[in-house]
């Protein structure tokens, strides 16, 4: 078949090289030509296994073509694979509304995108009113992106399962032929409308951050009562009925699939008014955890921040990305510089994206070595757990900050091995 | 009470032309003059600003306002006007100017008195103020463990009270959504019932305290304040930054804060040239920026500042403050009503007549004159009120067919519900405010017309008649807003302060309530069971079956 896929995440470009390997003819969509380029010269912006030599070798056959959001689909494409990032809904519909009318066709679209729940039926409106005069059968299905980073190839060839949200049976056969070269051990597709595959997309990533943010509820626990929380870690994922995943506290997550919009259930909900409570409340949570290390730092200092120098690592809303949508460190950069702080960022990729968010101002100063930040700092938050972080030269980091203090919010050091090495530490729950 | 002749004592020709005015007037209803005259609306209200002052419900000709204002004229109201705005210590007893009116300046008045610019100082003080609200709206004051402070409590009492929490509830649709939720409180009774409440529902982690007193030697604002301080110290144990990240004070008196232990960056400033129940629009106003914003309280300020302008500057015979002052004096002193009802037809300005009580009982609740005379005539009436519509289901009964004359201000926003938040339930909401406005109509019209307002009056029984001639004003507002509550407040003031004129009065100091504080002392120590004086009998017999418990 050929279809056009659109997005710049890492489903856009695992089910465009996926799905231009098992021969079909792709364009995949990408939001800039600089990307264009970048992908072009055999430069993948996600270090995921495989994933570079993949798409290099899928353009090599001339089945994977890149190109941009602007160009419209060829005349033999009536597939249309949308992979966007959660903040472009508008973008989504705009896509749909643009679509070419010659030659006729039914337009069959595969929303992988994490929207708010209902988005898929709002689609599908825009898909309707593209081509007003005459109704054509397309069909938006949702397909949520069920991927694990690190696994993600693996994840779309060899899947588990798939959620195929739609109750149109024509645009069921069509996805069901696009998956069938990754669904043949057993039928892994679960079929279900389109609102109740979103509504379990949200679902899951809902409980991924109940166990989150109810892990880091008992770290500040663990912080009162004396208790090393990587211990309780341990021990509660030992039970087989919990597991080990997504049990580690830290200083709060990010990334725009976690961010109330997605999570909020308003679009849909608005005549009922009911709101998720509990979800509610985990996103609350989330918000003061983020601000843990600022409170470590105000605690130990005494409440006298004027005029202090703080150094942080990692600004990411998570490693190997260049992103900082709801990035934890943006709400301790904001309590930083209200209380007279100047801080000092370190970040492998981020930064240009940091420098975009902050604007100009005296109180931000970005570095491209790590140790160029610390130098003189009255303390060292680790905000973003980057591999290379994991081992730092502690005596050229002792020797160039002012105070040797450490606020580690991803607890990826030792607290012993640490206070050993004459630094102050504070982690999440740790002792 | 005085008798007839004494409230009518006649000491100017001005007096005595307005009692024969009286005479003349004496037989006229109210639905009378409506009924000769179509035009009299027209004539009998002006406007300034935001407002519109009816004044055609009164009992009055423009015979009436003339008699009125000569009177204002042979009293000197002009001189004492430009003593006011001069900075003139025109408190006389304390020896203090009342600049209330300086706080409200645009920054680029021009403003210089014994030396000082008054303005530049003001406006120092306005964005300290500034900065502080917009470190709290941003979610960024910090509690002593770091947590962002969520809840204000304001304790105070009187003027440190009555003003910040009645603007608040008053500006409730010009509250701005903050970064994260800020819940402004306030607790002001000695008793500590408040305080109860409040601290059962709050963390002090993330709870400050602002303790707002003039003078700061208040007891009822520093009991409720040692109780806030040993609740923190219980929560979160003594450790450093308690007091410094918990509290702000608000006073004229900086050595009493600093030693209660207000950091002095915590500190805000009053001036002695401000009466407590005149001081909302100073950092005693901080709970109210707090709910708006900084840019709502400017324009809180510019309203009364615009009022301040006019008042100065417009004519008497157009001006809002000297008219209602000048029509209250009528009512009090020539046709001997003593008792006023405050009526807002706006559930948000429920607050109101309570303010309104302090500031015009407080000022004018006078009997001796400047130069130490008992007074010759009435001065004060008794104000009180309520939210107008909650208000007919209570004392308009004694108001349509009691014995008493009372006059009412009937205070109402023409529009309203058009604020955005209000979009969802705006046609129903809009529908109950009509609701509202059309009996703030009917009751004043009512009130004033009696059975002329009805059909067939005659044919009913007595018990069912209404016998009208009951004079009220109405205070129309363009739309509740931070502007058109400045221009209401400073209209209010400045009317309380064109009657203390007339009557020869300080409405600046409040001596009738200090000895009741001190007597408290002495009674306290009755009741702990320590030795002490004599005391009356009641006394003595209360504190005995409390003491049995």
């Amino acid at each position: 078949m050929h279809l056009d896929v659109y997005g710049d995440t890492l489903g856009a470009m695992v089910s465009a090289g996926a799905l231009a390997s098992s021969g079909n003819q792709v364009q995949l969509h990408l939001s800039d030509a600089t990307l264009v380029g970048r992908l072009a010269a055999g430069e993948c912006p996600y270090r995921e296994p495989g994933l570079a030599d993949l798409l290099t070798e899928q353009r090599g056959a001339g089945r994977l073509h890149l190109t941009t959001t602007d160009v419209a689909p060829a005349d033999e494409s009536a597939v249309i694979w949308l992979a966007l990032s959660p903040d472009l809904l508008d973008e989504a519909h705009e896509i749909l509304r643009s679509l070419p009318t010659q030659p006729r066709r039914d337009w069959l679209v595969v929303n992988q995108s994490t929207f708010p729940v209902g988005s898929t039926e709002a689609l599908q409106t825009s898909l309707e009113m593209m081509d007003a005069d005459s109704a054509t059968a397309g069909a938006v299905v949702s397909l949520p992106d069920l991927l694990t980073e690190g696994a993600a190839l693996q994840g779309f060839m060899r899947a588990d399962h798939w959620l195929l949200g739609t109750d149109v049976p024509l645009a069921q056969r069509l996805v069901y032929e696009l998956l069938r070269p990754f669904n043949r051990r057993r039928d892994a597709v679960m079929m279900m409308t389109p609102r109740e595959a979103e509504f379990t997309k949200l679902a899951i990533n809902g409980m991924l951050a109940t166990r989150l943010s109810y892990m880091n509820d008992m770290a500040n626990l663990a912080d009162t009562l004396n208790v090393d929380v990587d211990r309780v870690r341990q021990g509660m994922g030992a039970d087989k009925r919990i597991g080990e995943a997504y049990l580690y506290p830290g200083c709060g997550f990010g990334g725009l699939s976690f961010s109330r919009d997605v999570m909020s259930l308003a679009s849909t909900l608005q005549t009922s008014g009911l709101q998720a409570q509990l979800l509610d409340e985990v996103l609350h949570i989330n918000e003061r955890q983020k601000e843990a290390l600022f409170r470590k730092l105000w605690q130990h200092y005494g409440t006298h921040l004027p005029g202090r120098k703080v150094a942080m690592w990692g600004v990411a809303f998570k490693p190997e990305s260049s992103r900082i949508d709801n990035a934890p460190a943006l709400r301790l950069l904001e309590a930083l510089w209200a209380q007279g702080v100047e801080v000092h960022v370190h970040d492998p990729r981020a930064l240009p994206a940091l420098a975009e968010w902050a604007g100009e101002r005296d109180d931000l100063i970005l570095h491209d070595d790590p140790y160029a930040a610390a130098r003189e700092a009255d303390a060292l938050m680790l905000v973003t757990e980057w591999k290379a972080y994991w081992s730092p030269d502690l005596a050229r980091l002792k020797a160039v900050m002012n105070e040797p203090l450490l606020l580690d919010g991803r607890n990826i050091w030792d607290p012993t091995f640490m206070k050993d090495n004459g630094f102050t530490y504070y982690g999440i729950g740790r002792r | 009470m005085m008798d007839t002749t004494e409230v009518n004592s006649p000491d100017s020709p001005a007096w005595q032309a307005l009692t024969e005015h009286a005479q003349a007037m004496r037989g006229k209803h109210l639905a009378d003059l409506f009924a000769v005259d179509a035009t009299r609306f027209a004539r009998m209200h002006r406007e300034a600003g935001p407002l519109l002052l009816d004044l055609s419900k009164q009992r009055i000709e423009e015979q009436t306002l003339q008699l009125l204002l000569q009177m204002a004229r042979d009293k000197g109201l002009e001189s004492w006007i430009a003593r006011l705005f001069s900075g003139e210590r025109v408190n006389c007893s304390e020896d203090r100017a009342a600049m209330h009116w300086a706080l409200r300046l645009p920054a680029d008045a021009d403003c210089t008195i014994d030396g000082a610019d008054v303005t530049a100082q003001v406006h120092a003080e306005l964005t300290r103020m500034g900065e502080i609200v917009d470190k709290m709206r941003d979610g960024q004051w910090r509690g002593a463990t770091g947590e962002v402070i969520t809840d204000v409590v304001n304790i105070g009492v009187g003027g440190s009270d009555l003003g910040p929490l009645m603007m608040s509830e008053a500006l409730t649709d010009s509250r701005k959504r903050t970064a994260s939720p800020l819940r402004v409180h306030f607790a002001s009774t000695m008793d500590g019932s408040q305080m109860s409440q409040l601290l059962g529902n709050m963390s002090p982690h993330s709870t400050l305290f602002v303790i707002s007193s003039k003078s700061f030697s208040t007891i009822d604002t520093l009991s409720n304040a040692e109780t806030a301080r040993h609740w923190l110290e219980r929560g979160l144990g003594e450790r450093e930054g308690l007091l410094d990240c918990h509290f702000m004070g608000v006073s004229s008196a900086a050595d009493k804060m600093t030693e209660w232990g207000i950091a002095k960056a915590n500190q805000m400033k009053l001036w002695d040239w401000v009466g407590g129940r005149y001081s909302l629009w100073s950092a005693i106003g901080l709970p109210v920026a707090l709910n708006i914003g900084m840019q709502g309280f400017h324009e809180l300020l510019a309203g009364a500042y615009e009022m301040d302008v006019h008042f100065r500057s417009a004519p008497w015979e157009d001006n809002l403050p000297v008219l209602m002052a000048m029509v209250g004096v009528w009512n009090t002193n020539i046709l001997g009503i003593n008792a006023h009802a405050i009526l807002p037809y706006d559930g948000r300005m429920k607050e109101l007549p309570n303010y309104l009580e302090q500031l015009e009982m407080e000022s004018n609740g006078k009997s001796v004159t400047r130069s130490g005379e008992k007074v010759k005539w009435a001065t004060c009436p008794i104000v009180w009120g309520n939210v107008g519509p909650n208000a007919q289901h209570a004392f308009f009964q004694l108001l349509h067919q009691g014995t008493e004359a009372v006059t009412c201000d009937f205070i109402m926003p023409a529009r309203r519900y058009l604020e955005k938040r209000h979009n969802a339930a705006a046609t129903e909401l809009a529908a109950q405010h009509e609701l509202a406005l059309a009996n703030c109509l009917a009751q004043s019209r009512l009130l004033a017309l009696g059975d002329a307002a009805l059909e067939n009056a005659e044919s009913m029984s007595a018990d069912k008649r209404y016998r009208g001639n009951q004079p009220s004003s109405t205070l129309l507002l363009d739309e509740l807003t931070p502007r058109s509550m400045g221009a209401l407040i400073a209209l209010y003031e400045h009317k309380v302060f064109v009657q203390s004129v007339i009557w020869d009065i300080n409405p600046f100091d409040q001596w009738g309530v200090e000895m009741g504080k001190k007597i408290a002392v002495d009674t306290l120590a009755r009741l702990r069971g320590e030795a002490c004086g004599e005391t009356d009998g009641s006394t003595a017999g209360l504190v005995e079956r409390i003491l049995r418990g």
